[in-house]
This record gives C-alpha cells, sequence and structure tokens, in this order.
C-alpha cells in the first residue's frame, strides 16, 4: 500500500471520502430539521382542529356540553392523547386535567404537570371561547421526541455504515490510483537502471492513464531513437578514425625502426593527423551550424556575386580534372544568411558533384528565384545515388558502400542540409535519369533590390 | 622582432616560442590574461599572439583594453575549432588576424611575418614591383619584362598579395581568407590550380618562374637572384 501520508493517490481518494461524508452529514441535518418542523406543522393543526371542534360543542351547549365533551375525551378508554383545560379569567382552572396555569392566546408551546412524569413540555393551542373562558388544548410531543430519537439512531448507524463503506472505497481507490502510477513509476526506474527497451503498460481502456503511458512510451522511442543515432555517429567516429590513427602509426613506428628519408615520414604522419582533424573540423563545424548560434552574423548575402565567384574559382579545378563546369546564375539574388556557410555548402556540393562523377562529366550550376525561394542546384550526369538511398545519404557519416574507399568523411551533405535549415530552407536531392541533383531552398531575402535596378554588381565580389 | 605569446597550456606556449625563435624572433611568454595585457602595455611587443581561452582575462578582453589604451601594435588571435563567433568577436575587439587551433608551426610564422610587415604598409602604393615585374594597382595591369599580362581578377590578386608580402610565404589559408574572403578549407585545392594558371601565364616564354612553392605551406615570390 506504500505510504499513506505522502500519497497523492491515498490524498486524493481521501479528500474525496471527506467531502462525501460531510455531504451526507448535511443531508441528515436537513432531513432531521426538515422533518422536526413537519411533524410540529403536524400537532398544530391537530390541537387546532380540536380547539375547534371543542368551540362548537360550547357554542351548541355552553360549558354543561364543553365539559362532557371533555371529559369524554379524557377519560381512560378514549383514543386521544390530547389534553384540555378551560381557565376562568382570574386563572382558575374550571375543568379538564390539564395542569398548567392560565396560557396567553395562540398556538406555542407551554409546560404542565404531567401526573405520573412530573414538568413535561407540550405543543398547546389557546383560544378564548367567551369573554371569561380560555380553552387550552394542549398534545404531549413526547412521542415525537421518541421518533426523533430514534430517526437520529437510524441515521448515525446508516452514516456510520456509510463511513465505513466510504472509508473501504477511498482506500480501493487510493491504491488503485496508486497502482496506476506505481506501475508508471516502476517502468521508469527499470528504464532509469538501464533497461532502455522497457516500456509504460498500456491498458485496454484507453483512460487518462493509458494515453499517458502511451505518450511517455512515444518519447521513449524517440529518446532511444537519437540515442542509437548518436550511438551510431560515435561508432562512426572511430571507425572513421582508426584508420587514418592506425596509418599514423605505421609511419611512426616504420620511422623508428626503419631506413628512410625521416622527413618524409613526419610529413606523411602530419598528413595522417591533418585528416583526423579534418574530421573533427567537419563534426564541429557541422555541430557548431545545427546550434543555430552562427545566426546572429546574418546579414543580407549577394549570392549572385558568391556564386559566381565561386563557380570561377571551381571551373579551373573541374577542369584540370577533365570535367566541365557550366553555370547559369540570375542576376540580383540576394537572401538574408551567412556568406561564409552559403558558400561552403555549395562548395560541398561541387566537391560531392566531383569526387562521385566520372572524370568526363558535366556539372551544371544554377541559381534561379521563385516565389519567393531561391534555388541553388548543383546537377551532374554521373551514377547518381541508388533508389533507397536517397534519404540516407544526408545522414551524418553516410558514405554509400560504393563510395566507401573515395576520400571525404561523410559530413559534406550534413554540413549542406544544417546550412540549409539554418538558413530556413532544405537541401533536396533528386535522381535525374541520368545523375544527381542537389538543390538548396532557401527563402529569398527581404531585402530585395527593386527588380531590373544594377546589373553591374555581378560578379563583382572579389575586386 | 619581439612576439608575446599568451597562451596558458605550457606544451603549446613552448611550441610556438621555439618555433617562433627559430624564425629569429625574441619571445615575451604569458601565461594569463593579466599577465599578457601587463607585458603588452609595459614592453610593447612588435606582434602579439593571443589565445582566446585564457585564465583571468581572456584574449578578447585583453585585445578590447590594449586597443582601448592606445596599443597599436598587430595582434593575432588563436581561436578553437569551430567557433565562428570567436573569430567574428576576436575581429571586433580589434584583432588583425586570427588563426585556428591545431595549426601548423609554419602557418603562425607566416602570419606573425606578415602582421609585422604589414606597418610600413599602411600608405596604400599605387604600384608594386618585383624584379622584372609591375603591377599596376590602380589600372590593375600586370607586366613582366615590359610585356603586359592579361590576368583573370582572382590570379591577379593573388600576384598582388604574393608580391605585397615580397620574400615572405603566403600560405594556402591566408590567399583564401585574403584573395576570396573563405574561412574555410575547401577540400578541392583551387588556390594551387588558380596559382598554376598564374605561374604559366608570368612564365610565359620560358621566363624564370617568380613563384616559389613552399612544400605543405604556401608560396613566395622567389628572392632576388
Amino acid at each position: 500500500m506504500g505510504n499513506w501520508r505522502s500519497s497523492a493517490a491515498y490524498r486524493i481518494a481521501f479528500i474525496n471520502f471527506a467531502a462525501y461524508s460531510a455531504g451526507l452529514a448535511l443531508l441528515g441535518v436537513i432531513v432531521f430539521a426538515a422533518m422536526h418542523i413537519a411533524f410540529g406543522r403536524q400537532l398544530d393543526a391537530t390541537v387546532s382542529d380540536e380547539a375547534r371542534s371543542l368551540q362548537d360543542s360550547y357554542a351548541r351547549g355552553g360549558d354543561a356540553e364543553l365539559a362532557k365533551e371533555i371529559a369524554e375525551r379524557e377519560a381512560p378508554s378514549s383514543s386521544t392523547n390530547m389534553l384540555y383545560a378551560v381557565f376562568a379569567p382570574d386563572g382558575r382552572r374550571l375543568y379538564g386535567s390539564l395542569l398548567t396555569s392560565r396560557p396567553k392566546l395562540g398556538l406555542h408551546p407551554i409546560w404542565f404537570r404531567d401526573p405520573q412524569e412530573g414538568p413535561d413540555e407540550a405543543r398547546a393551542i389557546s383560544i378564548d371561547l367567551s369573554p371569561g373562558e380560555r380553552l387550552v388544548v394542549a398534545i404531549d410531543d413526547d412521542w415525537l421526541d421518541d421518533i426523533e430519537g430514534l430517526i437520529v439512531v437510524i441515521f448515525s448507524l446508516a452514516f456510520a455504515g456509510s463511513i465505513v463503506v466510504g472509508f473501504g472505497g477511498a482506500l480501493v481507490l487510493g491504491s488503485y490510483l496508486q497502482r496506476r502510477i506505481q506501475s508508471i513509476t516502476s517502468s521508469a526506474e527499470a528504464i532509469v537502471r538501464g533497461d532502455i527497451r522497457r516500456r509504460m503498460p498500456v491498458g485496454p481502456r484507453g483512460d487518462e492513464f493509458d494515453q499517458l503511458a502511451s505518450t511517455l512510451n512515444r518519447m521513449l522511442d524517440q529518446i532511444e531513437g537519437l540515442l542509437e543515432n548518436l550511438r551510431q555517429v560515435s561508432t562512426d567516429i572511430a571507425h572513421d578514425l582508426r584508420t587514418p590513427l592506425a596509418r599514423l602509426r605505421n609511419s611512426l613506428e616504420r620511422g623508428m625502426i626503419g631506413p628512410g628519408e625521416p622527413e618524409e615520414l613526419v610529413a606523411d604522419a602530419i598528413g595522417q593527423l591533418d585528416q583526423v582533424l579534418s574530421l573533427f573540423g567537419a563534426i564541429l563545424r557541422v555541430a557548431e551550424v545545427e546550434s543555430g548560434e552562427t545566426k546572429r552574423f546574418f546579414g543580407p548575402v549577394d549570392l549572385t556575386a558568391m556564386l559566381t565567384d565561386l563557380a570561377e574559382s571551381f571551373a579551373p579545378a573541374f577542369e584540370d580534372k577533365g570535367r566541365t563546369l557550366l553555370w547559369s546564375i540570375e542576376p540580383d539574388l540576394e537572401v538574408d544568411g551567412d556568406r561564409e556557410l552559403l558558400a561552403q555548402a555549395m562548395v560541398n556540393l561541387l566537391e560531392n558533384a566531383q569526387r562521385h562523377t566520372p572524370s568526363d562529366a558535366i556539372v551544371r550550376m544554377s541559381a534561379t528565384s521563385a516565389g519567393g525561394t531561391v534555388f541553388m542546384q548543383v546537377a551532374d550526369d554521373g551514377p547518381g545515388v541508388p533508389k533507397g538511398d536517397l534519404d540516407r545519404v544526408t545522414k551524418r557519416f553516410a558514405r554509400l558502400e560504393t563510395s566507401r574507399n573515395t576520400p571525404g568523411h561523410g559530413l559534406g551533405l550534413s554540413l549542406v542540409t544544417a546550412v540549409a535549415k539554418l538558413h530556413g530552407g532544405r537541401l533536396d536531392l533528386r535522381q535525374l535519369p541520368q545523375g544527381l541533383s542537389a538543390t538548396i531552398q532557401i527563402p529569398a531575402g527581404r531585402v530585395l533590390r527593386a527588380p531590373r535596378n544594377d546589373h553591374s554588381e555581378a560578379g563583382g565580389q572579389d575586386q | 622582432m619581439r612576439v608575446l605569446v599568451a597562451e596558458d597550456d605550457s606544451d603549446t606556449a613552448e611550441f610556438i616560442r621555439r618555433g617562433l625563435c627559430e624564425f629569429g624572433h625574441d619571445i615575451l611568454l604569458a601565461a594569463d590574461g593579466v599577465e599578457a595585457l601587463h607585458l603588452l602595455l609595459t614592453e610593447e611587443p612588435d606582434v602579439s599572439v593571443l589565445d582566446r581561452m585564457l585564465p583571468r582575462l581572456d584574449g578578447v578582453s585583453v585585445i578590447r583594453r590594449a586597443r582601448a589604451a592606445g596599443m597599436g601594435s598587430p595582434m593575432l588571435l588563436l581561436t578553437a575549432l569551430g567557433r565562428i563567433q570567436d573569430r567574428v568577436s576576436g575581429l571586433e575587439a580589434g584583432a588583425d588576424d586570427y588563426l585556428v587551433k591545431p595549426f601548423a608551426l609554419s602557418e603562425l610564422a607566416a602570419r606573425v611575418n606578415a602582421l609585422a610587415r604589414r606597418k610600413p604598409f599602411r600608405q596604400q602604393p599605387t604600384r608594386l614591383e618585383h624584379r622584372d615585374l609591375v603591377i599596376d594597382l590602380l589600372k590593375r595591369q600586370v607586366t613582366r619584362d615590359g610585356l603586359p599580362v592579361t590576368l583573370q581578377p582572382r590570379e591577379f590578386r593573388i600576384l598582388e598579395e604574393l608580391v605585397r608580402e615580397e620574400g615572405k610565404v603566403v600560405t594556402r589559408t591566408m590567399l583564401l581568407e585574403r584573395v576570396w574572403n573563405y574561412h574555410f578549407d575547401p577540400q578541392t585545392n583551387i588556390v594551387d590550380t588558380h596559382i598554376s594558371r598564374l605561374r604559366s601565364k608570368l612564365n610565359e616564354g620560358n621566363k624564370v618562374d617568380l613563384i616559389e612553392t613552399i612544400r605543405g605551406v604556401g608560396y613566395r615570390m622567389t628572392a632576388n637572384g
């Protein structure tokens, strides 16, 4: 049952129980009061009727008739339990057996002396039959007290019974709530202890607890996915580091034991290390871009100039390797962004195109804008990416089996995706009939220059 | 030349000290920012190399205070990998150059040399000369041995940088930063590609090669010979 005092489940159950009991008690009080008033009225009506009937007798036969009627009613054989008295104006009792002093007119309780029980209270009515004579009809309400006492006893018993039932109900409710919550808590604890596959039990009812449990389960699935991703990334980093580090170790060992140009060996070792450092640099760069911190450095970027510059700078490098870079860049393209990162993203796309195409490939770079979006595209006529791998290639360290042995650390497209996202856009990869196209789509700058305004700035970045 | 090196990691500091000593510099070492600022103001070094992360007072603050105190000598900020904001805040504070750690010693030495030589260049020349090479910065024309050489804008800028740093090594990253304004390193060696085109244009007609390649570091205009 757990700890009572600190259990919210029990607290809720007992607060509910206390409210229910208080309501029940209030109901009892109200019912009792209503009944008391109703019985009182009933008695008042009875004595009033009786007084009226005796008044009629008096009117018919005077004192003699009245005295006779009263005597008849007071006889032990009579079924009435009422008491009577007629008083003279001086307070003297003329007839009737009610032992009391002359009361005021009207309906009110009086005190009288019961021959057996002593002083007692009764409900009474006093009316004047004639200026001289006052009739008092009283009814002893002892029986009413008895009934009311009985009712109080019965009600108390019922109340006690319902307290017991309510208390039991509160215990059951409390333990039910606690059990439902406990099942979630213990699953969570199991997860904390390391059983990350564990999930919250989801009941068949679909109530709030089940909804909570299934929401938590979805959250856990997502966290597990992220963890899995993280694990994958760490494994990939370790894997990608192992090769250059092993080569580095070999170089150094060769330098220690064998003959050979020490300078060459050191240069070789530095080359291996640079590869490791460039991997780290790329990881940090992607992380930095993904964090969004660099957004502070956003400013208007003259895309036309930046891309033209890029194309002109890379075209000779393409040419040297036998490939052709063609470009068509719309004038007056401007975005709000980070020039460096956009340039680096496009460089990565160009380098990918260069790396994964045969040496006579034609690579086309284009930049256009339509409907407030700028499209920066690099398309090649190489083998492209096998169907089904398109989604995978933007993942960190994704390197398809076919390119395992080409240089590069598999972070190029991750960076492009991160840069596109940072600029509120995305990277779109598409398999062409022949080749692959990669398009960065980002919103055009808010500070678009007036169209057809000034073409002279295009291509002037490097001056 | 006296160079202040502010670096709290003693191994790195020693590495930089030895390396710069070999290039003939006098080194002042500071292990924290307060010491660095003190040395800057009292010893007035010719060039300062400051780490971004220094105990007691970080490198950017040292630069800012030194500049506020009227120190005009060139300062280079060393920043950690993947911290674009450090570069920007450093340049805003008044750093003249920055270098991302880890760096090659030759790169640092080249930059320290370049910074030290900046001062006399404050009055912008309109004409640069190197042996039989003449560069007209206003008309953006180049002649070699009196004959015009037609260069692409980027090739012209590379040549200008090399001749400005005549006799000193200009690294690939320095060229990337100054000519292309790229602060990242593309895998494709666009610098080498452009240098080779520049070289073939300059050397047309079997002339002596004026651009010397320093392997793994960068380029230099050949000394007079």
